[in-house]
Parts: C-alpha cells; structure tokens; sequence
C-alpha cells in the first residue's frame, strides 16, 4: 500500500501523458500481484514441502517393510529355481523304501502318519515313470504271448504306441485325480494337502509295478483275478488313508467311495488296454 | 688395370691387336723419310685419339656383356636373401602366436583340421567315459572338457538304428527314442538336483550320453541279427556295460544315503532303451 503511493507519487512528479499514467499504474498493479503472490507462493511452497517429505517417506518405507514388492519377486524366482523343488524330494533310500512296503499293505490306513514329517514327490514321480515303461513293455509282450498261443506263424510287431497311451494315463491320472479331490475337499470346507495327496495317490499305483509281471500269464480268467485283487488292494489303500486323514469330517462316505471307484476304474483300464 | 680387363678376355685383346696393325700399316704408306721422321708423332697423336676411342668404344661394348652376367649374379643372390628374412620373421610371429594362444591358428587353419579335432576330443571323452581309467570316481578329471556333439551324436544314431531296424512306424519308433533319450538326460540331471546333489548340468548330459555308446554298439549288432536269443545276450551285456560306465558318476554326485535313489532312474532309462532295442524288429 505504502510502496503503492510512493510510485503514484513518483509518477505525478514525473508530469508525464495521461497515457504513460495508466500504464503506470497497470505497472504498479502488476507489482501489487507479483507483491500478493509472491509470499502466497513462498508460504504454499513450505507445507507441500512437508508434506511430500513424510508422504515420500512413508511410501518408500511401506512397500519394503510389508514386501508386496518382495513376495512377487520371491514368487517369480522361486518357480523357475530347481533348488526351490528340494525340499519335496528330502528323502533318503531307506525312507522311500519303507513307504513301498507300507503301500502294498493297505488295511493299516497310516501312511499319512508315516510321511507326517516330510511328504515326498520322488515316490510320485518315479512310480509313474517305473510303471508307465512296464505297461508298455509288458503290455507288448502280453500280446506276443496271445498271438503265439493263438497263431505262432503270424508275425508279431511291436506296438510303439503303447508308451504314449502308458505315459498319457498313468501321467494324467497321477496328477489330476489328487488335484480334484483337493479342491474338491476344500470346497466341501475340509482340511485338504496337495502335497499329501499326490504322495498318497503316487505310492498306491506301486503295487501296480509287479503286478504286471503276473499280467503276462495268457490266462483271461487269471489276469482278471490278478488285476481286480491289485485294483482292490490299491483302492483300499487310499480310501481307508483319506478315511483317516479326514475322520472329524461327516461327508467321508462319498469322498471314500469316489476314491475307491476311481483307483478300481484306472486298475480296469489297465487290465482292458494293456493286457487284453 | 686395364691390362688385367683385357688380358681374361681373348676375343676383346684379338680385335685390340687387330686394331693396332691396321694402324700401323696406314703410317706406314702415308709417310716418306724425312717426312716420316717429322710426321711420325703428328699421326701418332690422332692415332692416339681414334685408338682410344675406338678402344674405349668396344671396351663398353665388351664389359657390357660381362657386366650383365655379374649384376644378373647379383641380382641372383639378392632375391633369395630378402624371401628367407621376412620368412624367418614370419615364422617367429606364427610361433609367437602359436605361444600365445590357439584363437589366431584356428581362424585360420582348415575346416579338416578342425573337425579332425573335435574328433578326437570326442574319442578321448569316450574313452574317459566308457572304458577303465584311473580317474572314473573323480567326475572333474574324468570329463573335464567335456562337449554336447558326442551325445548328440549318440542319440541320434541310436534314433536312426532302432527306426531302421522297426519294420513299421519308422517315425514313430525314432520319435518315441529320441524323446526317451534326449528327455531323459534332463530328467535324471534334475533328479540328482533335486536330491540335493552338487552336479554341473552339462556335464551330467554329456556323460549320460557318452555313456549310450555300449546301447549303441548293441544296437548295431541287433539290427544285423535277427536272433532273439543273441539279441537279449547282446543287449544285457551292454546294458551292464553303460550301467557299470554311469555308476561312478552319479554315485559320486549325491549323498551316500540317497545313492539308490539317483542310480534307479538311470538303469531304468538304459533298462527301457534296451527294450526298445530288443522288442524293435
């Protein structure tokens, strides 16, 4: 205000043209503005200082204490690192060999109690490799032992195909089956482990390894006996260990029977697909 | 000097001498007595002159013929002279890059000798891998340079041989081989990962695959004979064979109280080659 009449003043002094006066004084507003604004924006400039400061600060902190940028790393890493996969094959020779001699024994129902410390995928992994290579092996010299018996002259071709079919359903069984009962289990709002269930479902197909070799005989009525006692057996083994797993659970009659019907229709289409 | 020029050289001291008679003989009629002993000196001073001259004229002519002889001599001892200097200084920076290192030679050196190389790279493996030597349980000396052309090459071959022994589903057979064997490596590599094993990944394909050569031979063998009895005979021994050649390696890499499980899935893929060798006819 002051400084204001202090340049009217000037100007008045100076005597000049009407016009240069009203420039003067668009002069002198101007001032006025820059004057208000300046201590506006030197007093705005602090708090967003302030504020930016703790915010930035705050952000920064935040994310790396809570991780959300460490669990997708630890995530994403961890998937494609083979060291992140050992502790789902921490066993020894005498431990997995102890889980074979338990499967083929299926009343006990205490297989979950025995791998209670550390459930393994190399069981699962290496029975169904084992058994996929013998039910295509096996399963073609099952057919040469027909074909000999009925008709020795004709010329017997190995079946490459077998391995593919062999491979398709003992893969895909292994690994879907387990996969529906645990989802399955936990819509139902039980207690589910699919590392427990591919385990349990990995060692019940064992008993299927050296049944096979009894498969070869060309007896038709034979080879049904063998495979539905093995089917039988298998089943039994992997109901009466989900019975036990899940025995505060009312709803495990049906969980039982599916699991039952199922192991009982794999061990079916064995005997109908490999050993005719 | 000039003496010593014209003396060596007959056919230049004949032409000289004749040179010198006609002259005389020209004095000799040109001049009387008195005269003769007056003018004597007077013709010999222009003779003086003209025989020099005419000296001097086939004197050039004649040294030009020896002198070209003698500088083509020269010339002759000068050429070989430069070629065995800058040799000799070639030939130390081929041994001073020889010294250094290999790089510069191979660039250079024919395509033969380097496959001839790679050949014998892969034999010495072999023998490393398949037969007795003192360095078996030691997986570091045993296949220290160790290569992927050799597996490969084995895997392939064991391919081909079992699709030219099928007699139907060629394809298939080769496809269903390859698979097994090529997957297979890998698998029983992150097997032993998996177990806790300390393994270098490449290494552990390559000698699974060297260790394919007994298979391979047996599989040679096979497809000659059609006999099922040789055939098992065969395919058993080499089946022990690539076994007895896998044992140390995997043995080595894992702990001892897991070794039967890192050795099982390795005799089962050779177990199931063997079958596919024996069943293909």
């Amino acid at each position: 205000m002051d400084e204001s009449f202090a340049n009217l003043q000037s100007s008045h002094l100076l005597g000049s043209v009407p016009a240069v006066i009203s420039d003067d004084k668009r002069s002198t507003n101007v001032p006025i503005a820059s004057v208000n604004e300046g201590p506006s924006a030197s007093m705005q400039i602090f708090p967003p200082n302030l504020g930016n400061n703790t915010k930035g600060y705050q952000t920064l902190e935040s994310p790396t204490v809570e991780g959300p940028a460490q669990q997708p790393s630890n995530n994403w890493k961890g998937f494609f690192n083979v060291y992140s996969y050992t502790q789902y094959f921490d066993v020894d020779t005498d431990v997995v060999l102890n889980r074979l001699m338990s499967s083929l024994y299926p009343t006990s129902g205490d297989f979950f109690n025995k791998i209670d410390a550390n459930p393994d995928l190399y069981g699962l992994v290496w029975i169904c490799t084992t058994l996929v290579f013998v039910l295509a092996s096996l399963g073609n010299c099952a057919t040469y032992l027909v074909k000999k018996r009925t008709d020795s002259n004709a010329p017997w071709i190995f079946d490459v195909n077998y391995m593919n079919l062999a491979a398709s359903i003992i893969y895909g069984y292994a690994i879907i089956v387990p996969l529906g009962f645990y989802f399955a289990l936990r819509y139902m709002g039980s207690k589910a482990d699919l590392l427990r269930f591919w385990c349990l479902w990995g060692y019940s197909l064992f008993i299927f390894v050296p049944t096979s070799l009894p498969l070869l005989i060309p007896v038709e009525f034979l080879r049904w006996v063998i495979i539905l006692l093995a089917g039988s057996a298998s089943s039994c083994f992997v109901a009466l260990n989900l019975r036990s797993y899940l025995e505060t659970n009312n709803d495990i009659t049906v969980v039982m029977a599916a699991a039952f019907g199922l192991q009982m229709v794999l061990s079916i289409f064995i005997k109908v697909w490999f050993f005719p | 000097m000039s003496q010593g020029d014209t003396v060596p050289l007959h056919p230049s001291s004949q032409s000289d001498i004749d040179e010198i008679e006609n002259l005389i003989n020209e004095s000799v009629q040109s001049g009387p007595g008195t005269v003769l002993a007056a003018r004597p000196p007077s013709p010999t001073r222009p003779s003086i002159p003209v025989s020099s001259s005419s000296s001097s004229s086939p004197f050039m002519q004649s040294n030009l013929p020896p002198l070209h002889p003698s500088s083509s001599a020269q010339k002759v001892t000068h050429v070989p002279v430069p070629p065995p200097l800058p040799a000799v200084s070639n030939s130390s920076n081929f041994q001073g890059a020889s010294a250094f290192g290999s790089p510069p030679n191979t660039l250079t050196e024919p395509v033969w000798d380097t496959v001839k190389r790679d050949l014998s790279r892969i034999v010495s493996n072999l023998k490393l891998v398949v037969f007795p030597n003192p360095y078996r349980e030691d997986p570091g000396k045993a296949l220290r340079d160790w290569d992927l052309w050799g597996p490969f090459f084995f895997i392939v071959f064991l391919g081909l041989t079992l699709s030219w022994s099928a007699s139907v589903k060629k394809s298939e057979v080769f496809a269903v081989a390859f698979a097994l064997l090529a997957a297979g490596a890998v698998i029983l590599t992150l097997n032993v990962l998996l177990l806790g094993g300390h393994i270098i990944f490449f290494q552990s394909l390559s000698l699974l695959g060297y260790c394919l050569f007994p298979l391979d031979v047996g599989a040679v063998i096979c497809m000659l004979k059609d006999n099922v009895i040789l055939k098992m005979v065969v395919v058993s021994v080499t089946l022990a064979w690539s076994s007895w050649a896998a044992y140390p390696f995997m043995s080595s890499a894992v702990n001892p109280r897991r070794k039967a499980l890192a050795l099982y899935p390795v005799f089962l893929m050779y177990v199931s080659v063997g079958f596919l060798i024996i069943a293909i006819n």
